[in-house]
């Protein structure tokens, strides 16, 4: 936790965050907003040349082990969370895609979630509450620091995965867990047509799995396992647990140990510049979305049976609408600006009212989202 | 027609509703609405002007039309088992969703149901049981409380410690506007790009619209389950179990504390669960999952509680004992009716590390005002229920509980906590809202609410305090013209 002389160098900080969206809300002139700046080719073009850098205000704001939460600062990084966190057994089990070093805000404003989120979910099951400063200059909370909370609309979820396009996120309260007595990982080859068998394994279990999800050989190989179809199961609890869940896995082919340092090996795979969509759809329709997918030539393909996505990395020449042929819906991460331009909008009307009521002048990431202000 | 506030709500609207419904299912007359006067909270008194019960989706999505042309305000209503007045009419329409009780669609292999908002939350769990499935939600209401209410309060429960609240729960939802626009939110695979309108909606206390329908996430029913009953000598002692119950990573399916008072309470009626009426509190503490591990789990559990000066630790050793622990829990509300006509519950929910101190706080609080607080509440989460029965009739007693309440609530949030963790705000927390947030933060939650309702004709006067709540029974003409 930061000492008197560091808050108020802080309270500055957050003061000229403040004051660059109520300037910029003045003067109709679009902001960008960034955290640590690892993902800036994410979301759709938006046109605004002014960055407004929101890394600088990091640092724990409190943390007490024993209540299982902490609230940092909107720019602290995964890295800073989960070295405070380790010294008390404790952790965030939020493992996006990228590294360490990507700043909560941003974790949180994407809603970016890995492997992990098929036990532990996504942010809006880990996120109790949020501070932002609205596209008028507006310091507001919602939520708070404690595990259950009704008081108020949930400002908190409609922050998380609004792509700084409502506010930029100053502070964040978060759900920890105390760390497994094991935490267990292995590998198992499996063919192509496994991926429905391992989502049906994964239905009658009466277990969940930290992470399990399903490589394609392109992939498997990039991190360095046997280039075939591959099943990446990640289990945790006490060691008869996770001993006795692991059995339940050899019915799909022989379990290889891994380190679980391969967990960070995938989340670190995609290559600058690369084109990335999520498709989702009903656990039982992976399988069908997972082969059109791999069918697709030179795509590192993986897929999470139980929560039903399928991730598709790519590059420029991924076509975009042969993958969204089909029921599923999908959320693009990063594309060039020729796909971008085949991916709808947002319908309705209810989004275009909420970022006109969270930010009237239009200045916050503008067109990221793909609202029409 | 004659208590209504607003002169809108007229013969002519009587019989236009009663076109779309049946005469049967338009209520106006005061003897008929006096069932429609209160919610869980027997402490709150407010009359509708007239009620109106819709039997499908086109009837509600017509009635809300006809409102809107009107220009009438109205609440939305499920079974009214809600603690915070929400579910009040106050001189304006009340629409009853309670008859909209089709589960419509189970899928099974995906773990989801499709349901309207009028079904009993315990009906759902009933209708997939034999699927090895159930509904996680699981307010102590239970057995009354249907969906479409559950939705709106984003109500908990005790097993909500492990499996989460009502929003981890749903995953679409098909709404009608207060204009009467309908409108789909989320998606049954669970994601899609763009803001998160389920999230928004979840817990709008009825001020966002009417749920049509809901699409729920079903949970696998545990392999195993455990039920532990341990209790303690001190309220204090209890609290530190659970503090350190917490700390080892077990993440138990519930863990609630019972004091005194209520375990004479429960102990003195019809749901006696043979809780020691003795002890100064009790922890009830189930753990579920995989039959694999869950044994060392318990073996934890009770060391713990043995650590912390537990008197005894009682495993329950079938499913008869279970269900008998569980319901002195779950009727605690009820028993309280033996103490004393009224009653008055909080929904605080507190830092799990500052337990044993705030507890003693409001037991100091009790003494100090001279009434009698009951303490049976989500320890595991923090989410404190202080009851405080008293008579309503004695206007000294009404005050100084009201006095206490008060400084119940100053000291939870002075604690780092908040004012409700589900319950919700509706009437009865309004006061205590600038407690835990600032202008800007309240005003950032109006303008959400004018995304959904900008004629602010939904559920007028709840959730979020306002300077004068008159506006809000008039027109929103007459109120443009103040």
């Amino acid at each position: 936790v930061t000492d008197a002389a560091d808050s108020s160098a802080l309270n500055r900080v957050r003061e000229s965050i403040r004051d660059a969206i109520r300037d910029a809300s003045a003067a109709g002139r679009p902001l960008r907003l960034c955290g640590r700046g690892a993902w800036m080719d994410a979301g759709r073009p938006a046109p605004a040349s002014d960055l407004l850098e929101l890394g600088g205000y990091t640092g724990i704001v409190e943390y007490v082990p024993g209540d299982l939460t902490i609230t940092v600062r909107g720019g602290t990084t995964l890295g800073e969370i989960r070295d405070a966190t380790a010294a008390h057994d404790q952790w965030l089990p939020l493992d996006p895609f990228g590294d360490d070093d990507g700043s909560i805000g941003a974790t949180v404003a994407t809603a970016s979630s890995g492997p992990l989120a098929t036990f532990f979910g996504t942010p809006r099951d880990l996120v109790l509450g949020l501070e932002f400063v609205s596209g008028t200059g507006a310091i507001a909370r919602g939520g708070g620091r404690v595990v259950k909370n009704v008081a108020g609309f949930d400002l908190t979820r409609l922050m998380i995965g609004s792509w700084g396009t409502l506010g930029a996120i100053t502070e964040a309260t978060l759900r920890l867990y105390a760390r497994p007595e094991a935490d267990a990982s292995f590998a198992i080859g499996i063919d192509g047509g496994g991926v429905e068998r391992v989502r049906a394994l994964m239905r009658q279990v009466p277990f969940k799995t930290y992470a399990c999800e399903i490589l394609n050989a392109a992939l498997a190989a990039r991190i360095g396992l046997p280039a075939a179809t591959t099943a990446l199961v990640r289990l945790g609890g006490n060691h008869e647990a996770v001993a006795t869940q692991r059995q339940a896995f050899a019915e799909l082919g022989t379990p290889v140990d891994v380190d679980s340092a391969i967990w960070k090996k995938l989340r670190g795979v995609e290559p600058e510049g690369a084109s990335v969509v999520r498709l989702s759809d009903l656990p039982t329709a992976v399988a069908a979305v997972w082969a059109a997918a791999a069918r697709v030539p030179n795509v590192l393909v993986h897929a999470s049976p139980a929560r039903g996505v399928v991730r598709v990395i790519g590059d420029a020449s991924l076509d975009i609408a042969a993958l969204r042929d089909g029921q599923c819906a999908m959320v693009a991460e990063r594309l060039s600006a020729a796909q971008w331009e085949q991916v709808p909008g947002l319908e309705g009307a209810l989004p275009s009212r909420i970022k006109r009521a969270f930010d009237p002048r239009n200045v916050l990431n503008p067109g990221i989202l793909g609202v029409e202000a | 027609v004659t208590t209504a506030v607003i002169s809108q709500i007229d013969q002519s609207l009587a019989d236009r509703l009663a076109e779309i419904v049946g005469a049967r299912r338009v209520l106006y007359r005061p003897s008929e609405l006096l069932t429609y006067s209160s919610d869980g909270l027997p402490s709150y008194h407010k009359q509708p002007a007239l009620a109106v019960f819709p039997g499908t989706r086109d009837e509600v999505v017509a009635v809300v039309r006809e409102l809107a042309a009107r220009d009438v305000p109205f609440v939305p209503r499920g079974a009214g088992t809600g603690l915070s007045g929400g579910a009040l009419a106050d001189g304006v329409v009340l629409i009853g969703l309670n008859r909209l009780t089709r589960i419509l669609s189970i899928d099974v292999e995906n773990q989801l149901a499709v349901v309207e908002p009028g079904v009993v939350n315990v009906a759902l769990t009933r209708a997939v049981a034999q699927h090895g499935l159930h509904y996680a939600p699981d307010p102590s209401s239970q057995a009354a409380c249907t969906i479409g209410g559950n939705i709106a309060e984003n109500a908990g429960g005790p097993h909500c410690l492990k499996y989460g609240v009502t929003t981890n729960h749903v995953l679409a939802l098909t709404v009608v506007l207060p204009s009467g626009d309908v409108v789909t939110l989320g998606n049954a695979a669970g994601e899609q790009p763009g803001y998160d309108l389920v999230g928004a909606f979840v817990g709008s206390e009825g001020c966002f619209g009417i749920a049509l329908d809901a699409t729920v996430r079903l949970s696998k029913n545990p392999e195993a389950v455990r039920t532990l009953l341990a209790d303690f000598m001190s309220l204090e002692a209890a609290a530190r179990a659970v503090s350190a119950i917490i700390a080892t990573g077990i993440v138990p399916a519930a863990l609630e504390m019972i004091d005194q008072p209520t375990i004479q309470a429960v102990e003195a009626s019809i749901y006696a669960a043979g809780y020691p009426t003795d002890a100064a509190a009790a922890l009830l503490i189930e753990v579920d999952g995989a039959l694999a591990g869950i044994e060392r789990d318990v073996d934890a559990i009770e060391a713990i509680c043995r650590a912390n000066e537990a008197r005894s630790v009682r495993i329950a050793r079938n499913e008869a004992e279970r269900t008998k622990l569980w319901q002195g829990r779950k009727k605690a509300f009820g028993a309280m009716g033996r103490l004393a006509p009224h009653l008055v519950i909080q929904d605080a929910v507190v830092p799990r590390t500052r337990l044993p101190q705030v507890l003693e706080e409001i037991d100091r609080i009790g003494r100090a005002n001279g009434v009698r607080i009951c303490n049976v509440f989500h320890a595991g989460d923090g989410n404190l229920h202080p009851n405080i029965p008293y008579d309503a009739a004695n206007a000294d007693e009404t005050r100084r509980v009201h006095v206490a309440m008060k400084e119940i609530m100053g000291a939870c949030v002075a604690a780092g906590g908040t004012i409700t963790g589900e319950h919700g705000v509706g009437i009865d927390k309004l006061p205590y809202m600038d407690l835990v947030f600032s202008d800007d933060s309240l005003a950032a939650m109006c303008s959400l609410r004018d995304v959904f309702d900008p004629d602010r004709r939904a559920n007028p006067g709840k959730a979020i305090p306002i300077h004068s709540c008159r506006e809000w029974y008039l027109s929103p003409a007459a109120r443009a013209s103040l």
